[in-house]
Formats: C-alpha cells, sequence, structure tokens
C-alpha cells in the first residue's frame, strides 16, 4: 500500500512536469539552437558562451525577416554521446534553423557528423581544432584554428621576443593544448630555433615542479604553456616559486577573468595569443557588448562569451542576407560571408573558419596591455 | 506441448514482435527518436557485461569504461576509410598494419567481433594477476587498469591519435545491429548464467570458501566471467564508436563506468532483465527528462530553464529506490516466461518452478 501511494505521487509529479512542460509560442520565430557544455567536466566555457550569447539581446534587436528570434538551449554535459543526442534533437524535434556550440572541438567533432548529414549549420565558437571542420561543409569555425596560433605564437617568440631557446609544457589529455604544442614546436624548430624541453602534463594535475626543474634546468629564453586557464595559473605560481624569469607565452585558453585570481601576482608578464583587444579596431558592437558584459557581469570579459556572440551575430546576418530561414540557404550565405563587424573583430568566412588577426597581449598591473597584432 | 518447447515457441514469437516493432519504428520514428533507441540498446550490452561480472560473479570490478575503450579503439582503427586514415593523424603517422588496410561495409560485425576480442583480450590481461584479490582490492586493481588505458590512449599519439581523438568512424551501428548483439549479450548471458558455470560463479559470489570446498575451481571460473564480460563491454565500446563516429580518450572516462554501475544497482545486482530495464530507461529517461531543463511557461509563472536538473531529478529517484527497493527494482530476480505463464498463462500450467541452483521467479 506504501509503496503504491509513493509510486502514484512519483508519477503523478512526473506527469504534471511533463504536461506543463509544453510551452506555447505566440508568434512564429526563427529558431536558434544552442547545444552547450552546461555541466560536466568543462562546464566553465558551454556558461561563459550562453552567457555572451544571450547578452547579445540587449544591444541587437532580436528579429530577422520579420519574425522574432528564439534561443534553444540543451546542455550536453561535456560528452559525446549527449552532443550527438543533443544535435539530433535540436535539428529532428526543435526544428532549429541554425546550431551554436559546442564549444569545444571533440564534442563538435561527433555533433558535426550529425549536422552535415541533415545538412543545417552548426557553428563552433571556439573549436580550434583542425579535425572540427576538414571535410565538412556545414561545419564553421568562429575563431583561428590550434597550428595557426601556435605558429603566430612560435614566430613571435622568435622574432619579437628574440628567443634561441625554448621549453614547451602542455597538457597530454586536452586535444586544444596537444595540437598548439606540436605546432609551436614544428614551426619554432622550422625558423632555426631549439625546443630544449618538450614535457607534458595532464589535465587535472595539481603539481608541476618536476617538469619545472627540467625547464630551469635546461635555461630556455621562453617557455610556451598552451593550456588551459586552471593548469596555467597553477604552473605561473609553482615557476615563480622555482624562480624562473623567463618570458611565458599562452594561448586563448587563458583568456577568463578567473585566471587573475588562479595566479595572483605570478601572471605579471603572462603574454598570449588572443582574440581581441580594445586598442587593436575595436567594432561598435565590441564596444557595446562590452559595456554590457560590464554592467550586468562586472568583471573582465572573456573570450569565449565573445566568440559565441560572434556566432549569434554571423548566423543572424546569414538569415538575413539568405532571405530564407532553409539551413541550406544559410550555410551558403555563411560561407559568403564577408567583412562582417561582429564583437572581436571584422572577420570574413574562408574554408568555413573565420579568417581574423591574432592579438598578442602582455599581462600589466591586473590589465591585458596590448602587445602587437598579427593579421591573416 | 512440453514447458520447454512452449517456451521456445514463445521465445520465438517474442523475438518476431520486437523485429517487426523494431522495424516499423525505424520506418515511422524520427532519426533523433531512433538514435536514443540505439544508444539504449548499445547501454544494455555494456550493463548487461557488467552485471556478469558485478553481480553474477560476484566481482566488484570498476574498470568496463577500460574494455569499453579497448573494443572503441578496435572498431574504430579497423573500420576508419584509409583517406580518413590520413587526415586524422596529422601530429605523427598511424603506424603499420593499421594505416595499410580497412574494412569495408560488410565486415562490420567482424570488426565489432574483433572489439570485444580486444576487450576479452584486456579481461585476461587483467584478470589472470587480480582475480586472486577480493572486494576492494580488485575494485582498486581494476580501477587502476582502466585508467592506465586511458593515459596510453592519450599518450600513444601513433596508434590512437592521443587527446584529439579519432573523427570520420562510419555510422554502420544501426538500429539491427544493435538490436542484434544485444539479444546475442542477452541469450549468451542468460544461458551462461543458467549453466553449471553460472551456478558455479553464483556460488563464488555466496560465499568463496563454501564454492572451494565444494571442488568448484574459484579462479577459473572468475576469469571466465571477466573475460566474457570484456568481451561485451567492447562490443559495446566498439558499436558505440560507430554510432557517435568519433572516439577520444574522454568518451569512455570513469563515468562511463559510474552509469553502469547505477544502472546495475538499480536493476539489480545480479538480474540480466533487471540490467535490460534500467539500461534502456536510462538512456531514454536523459533524454526525454530534457523538458526539466527548458524554460517553463505556466501562463502568469515562467520558469527559465536550469540546466542539470536532469541529474537532480536521476539522483532524487536514485534515493527514492535505495530506500524502498533496496535491492534494486528486481532483485535477482528475472522476468521469464514462467512468470508470464503463471501470470497469464492456462490453468493447467505448473506455475513458478523453484528448481535448485536455478534462479528464482516472481
Amino acid at each position: 500500500m506504501r509503496r503504491s501511494v509513493i509510486s502514484f505521487t512519483v508519477f503523478t509529479v512526473l506527469l504534471s512536469f511533463m504536461l506543463f512542460g509544453v510551452t506555447t509560442y505566440s508568434a512564429d520565430p526563427i529558431r536558434i539552437g544552442f547545444n552547450l557544455e552546461i555541466t560536466g567536466a568543462v562546464a566553465g566555457y558551454g556558461q561563459m558562451g550562453w552567457e555572451g550569447a544571450q547578452l547579445v539581446r540587449e544591444f541587437v534587436p532580436m528579429e530577422v525577416l520579420g519574425r522574432p528570434v528564439e534561443f534553444v538551449l540543451v546542455d550536453n554535459k561535456s560528452d559525446k554521446v549527449e552532443a550527438s543526442n543533443a544535435t539530433s534533437r535540436l535539428i529532428e524535434k526543435e526544428k532549429v534553423v541554425a546550431i551554436i556550440g559546442p564549444m569545444t572541438s571533440g564534442a563538435m567533432i561527433a555533433a558535426g557528423d550529425i549536422a552535415e548529414k541533415k545538412q543545417v549549420p552548426i557553428l563552433g565558437p571556439s573549436t580550434t581544432s583542425p579535425l572540427a571542420t576538414q571535410g565538412k561543409e556545414y561545419v564553421f569555425r568562429v575563431c583561428y584554428t590550434d597550428p595557426f596560433q601556435a605558429e603566430i605564437g612560435a614566430k613571435y617568440a622568435y622574432e619579437d621576443l628574440g628567443a634561441r631557446k625554448a621549453a614547451v609544457l602542455f597538457d597530454i589529455a586536452n586535444d586544444y593544448c596537444v595540437t598548439l604544442g606540436q605546432y609551436f614546436k614544428d614551426s619554432f624548430e622550422k625558423q632555426g630555433g631549439d625546443i630544449v624541453v618538450f614535457t607534458q602534463c595532464s589535465a587535472g594535475d595539481q603539481d608541476f615542479s618536476a617538469q619545472l626543474t627540467a625547464i630551469k634546468n635546461a635555461n630556455p629564453d621562453v617557455i610556451y604553456l598552451p593550456n588551459y586557464y586552471e593548469e596555467v595559473g597553477l604552473i605561473l605560481r609553482q615557476a615563480k616559486d622555482l624562480g624562473l624569469t623567463q618570458p611565458i607565452l599562452s594561448a586563448d585558453g587563458v583568456d577568463v577573468d578567473e585566471i587573475w585570481g588562479l595566479a595572483g601576482s605570478s601572471i605579471e608578464g603572462l603574454m598570449h595569443t588572443a582574440h581581441w583587444h580594445e586598442k587593436a579596431g575595436m567594432t561598435d558592437v565590441g564596444k557595446k557588448y562590452i559595456s554590457a558584459y560590464k554592467e550586468k557581469h562586472g568583471g573582465e570579459v572573456n573570450s569565449f562569451g565573445a566568440l559565441a556572440a560572434d556566432c549569434v551575430l554571423l548566423v543572424l546576418d546569414a538569415i538575413e542576407r539568405a532571405g530564407s530561414t532553409d539551413p541550406v540557404k544559410i550555410q551558403a550565405a555563411l560561407q559568403a560571408t564577408k567583412d562582417l563587424d561582429v564583437v572581436t573583430g571584422n572577420i570574413s568566412i574562408a574554408d568555413n573558419t573565420a579568417v581574423k588577426s591574432v592579438v598578442i597581449r602582455e599581462a600589466k598591473d591586473g590589465n591585458w596591455e596590448f602587445k602587437s597584432i598579427v593579421n591573416p | 506441448m512440453s514447458d520447454k518447447s512452449r517456451k521456445t515457441f514463445l521465445m520465438i514469437i517474442f523475438l518476431c514482435v520486437l523485429f517487426i516493432l523494431v522495424w516499423v519504428s525505424d520506418k515511422f520514428l524520427d532519426e533523433y527518436t531512433m538514435r536514443v533507441i540505439r544508444t539504449g540498446l548499445i547501454y544494455i550490452i555494456a550493463a548487461i557485461s557488467y552485471n556478469l561480472i558485478n553481480g553474477i560473479a560476484g566481482q566488484f570490478s570498476l574498470g568496463p569504461n577500460g574494455f569499453m575503450a579497448l573494443g572503441g579503439y578496435m572498431v574504430a582503427l579497423l573500420m576508419l576509410p584509409l583517406e580518413q586514415k590520413k587526415f586524422v593523424w596529422f601530429l605523427k603517422p598511424l603506424i603499420w598494419p593499421f594505416n595499410s588496410f580497412s574494412f569495408t561495409k560488410a565486415f562490420f560485425p567482424l570488426a565489432i567481433f574483433f572489439g570485444g576480442m580486444a576487450g576479452a583480450l584486456g579481461a585476461l590481461v587483467v584478470g589472470f594477476p587480480t582475480l586472486r584479490l577480493r572486494g576492494d582490492y580488485l575494485a582498486i586493481a581494476t580501477f587502476g587498469f582502466s585508467q592506465i588505458i586511458i593515459v596510453l590512449a592519450n599518450n600513444l599519439i601513433s596508434v590512437t591519435n592521443g587527446a584529439l581523438g579519432i573523427k570520420g568512424v562510419p555510422e554502420y551501428a544501426n538500429i539491427y545491429w544493435c538490436l542484434a548483439w544485444a539479444i546475442i549479450t542477452v541469450l549468451f548471458t542468460t544461458n551462461l548464467a543458467n549453466s553449471s558455470y553460472g551456478r558455479a560463479m553464483k556460488s563464488i559470489r555466496d560465499d568463496e570458501i563454501a564454492a572451494e570446498s565444494m571442488g568448484i575451481s574459484i579462479f577459473k571460473h572468475k576469469l571466465l566471467a571477466f573475460v566474457v564480460s570484456g568481451f561485451f563491454a567492447g562490443v559495446s565500446g566498439g558499436l558505440m564508436t560507430s554510432l557517435i563516429t568519433t572516439i577520444s580518450p574522454s568518451l569512455f572516462s570513469f563515468t562511463m563506468t559510474f552509469n553502469l554501475l547505477i544502472i546495475i544497482v538499480l536493476g539489480g545486482l545480479g538480474s540480466i532483465t533487471g540490467s535490460v530495464i534500467t539500461a534502456f530507461a536510462f538512456a531514454i529517461l536523459s533524454e526525454l527528462l530534457r523538458f526539466v531543463e527548458s524554460p517553463i511557461n505556466l501562463g502568469p509563472i515562467y520558469i527559465p530553464g536550469i540546466a542539470g536538473m536532469r541529474m537532480l531529478v536521476f539522483s532524487f529517484l536514485l534515493v527514492v529506490l535505495m530506500i524502498f527497493y533496496r535491492r534494486g527494482i528486481f532483485g535477482e530476480k528475472e522476468l521469464s516466461w514462467d512468470w508470464v505463464l503463471s501470470r497469464f498463462g492456462s490453468k493447467n500450467h505448473q506455475g513458478v518452478k523453484v528448481c535448485p541452483g536455478k534462479t528464482e521467479h516472481f
């Protein structure tokens, strides 16, 4: 008896959820899907992306072709199986015209395969792996690729910093870090430099003293840390404790407000390849985005949110130019994107990848200071 | 009609109905639903293989994600088309012999079989030294093994492409292959569990010393359960790789083992039908429960979507079930034809038969 009462209650609760879960819509909106890492191992990136995308609503009218635009968010739990199911759901059930996300390349590879088959454009805000778009017509990347970024980093280290000996410490468990590390090595050696230490850590490591000691003994001119902000923050602190004074170069993975707290004062002098800087030709939407961000969330803007906002602007522009909500026409319009002003600068699309310049910034007195800009 | 032939007859009818059901849903349901069903079938295979070692043989292993990864990488390496192999390994070239051939579509079942063999081989290698351990020690050893597999997958770039993973695996794991492998797994495991080997495994689970004094070779039976479990885990890993067309070390992280553990504990340790039902429900519910995360509009009240609510509902169900059904939904019982016949069958049927050593029925 007691059991049946309890199971009855559980079922009623679930049923009422289902009945009321059906939402009703007044107009006939254009739906853009978001397949993001809101929970799970890399939840931070998905949440930043969603924040950034929603911020666009504050300064851009959410209306295209006379119809309102609606965002549909599904969480992929930072998991490949979920990312595929979520993509399938967005296309089949939610009937979206384009999908933004996942943020990470691994999940995008799984999701992109389905979008390609169903011919719905899918845009990765920060999917820097070359594998993400390889052989795909409907998968887009709204940032530069890892090989390109690593090459710029290596050039900057060799030419501008005058380094001849470099050490690389990368995270072997992250595709992003592995590609950057490998391409930095190739590119730096090609220019005539010497990689004296090429060592690795693994995501979640807390202690880097073994690797840092090896680097200290080799005495390189520059240290390249192509890792996510969690690791970089810890490495910077431990490097300072060990007395390493070489310039440290990192990549766009550190463009997150949290890095300042994680690294503390040891962040001073950290240089990294980034997507944007106020002094490097900021667009009008970019300015609006920054002020809206500071008003709403406070703190420093991050590149992940800004890149997701870029995706929204790109899709809206493509729908406008296509004059239709047919995903195939939107894809064609996306591929033809030319000189569009988005949050992180002015971009065009070539080979399904945003062509954009790399900015090099340096941490100084609690701020990112502009160092140089490299155009593609 | 004798009892046995009646059951065989019912089984055949059941399989035919199942096949027609699948054929009809393949024709009329959308791809999203079919994808979720395929995921569910793959979870069934993985859950049964895990239940064989944990529930039936009673050895607490924490390594199925490692075996699944072995199967997955095997299938990916065998099935990936040659031109795709050139693109994917752009950091370091792929080693021989995998760089010189790839299976065509017709050999897909063979590739899945090899995936299973990779899992079985892994189980043999890890089981041989570790199955002399008991309880927590075995759990730690198998956990260590699965971690080693993940670390190897990250570091052996010229085989696994490291953290970048392999992409472009052909999606041949359609509903029929998933169903066929799920049925093979269920039938094989059920027959194994009801054979003398299975009874020996259960006796080891219930009391190792008593089993040994009855003359049962403990090590041999544990190893058998472990290797069969490794085989089907490899099969499920291979099918999953083909379903989502990509594999990387993070696909088979420890979360996978954790999910499977939830499934078999919920379904009942030692109950194959329990694993089937909860594994399928787990996959379906993870998608079905998405509505609790979407914004809810109740006219005047608007509730914005909260991500992660699905997991909250799951946890709630888990707590409730563990309070009221401590031994899982099915306990050690099976949903069998005997039970079905005794409930709905003719009056002259014998009803519940409790044979010594056989699983008890409802």
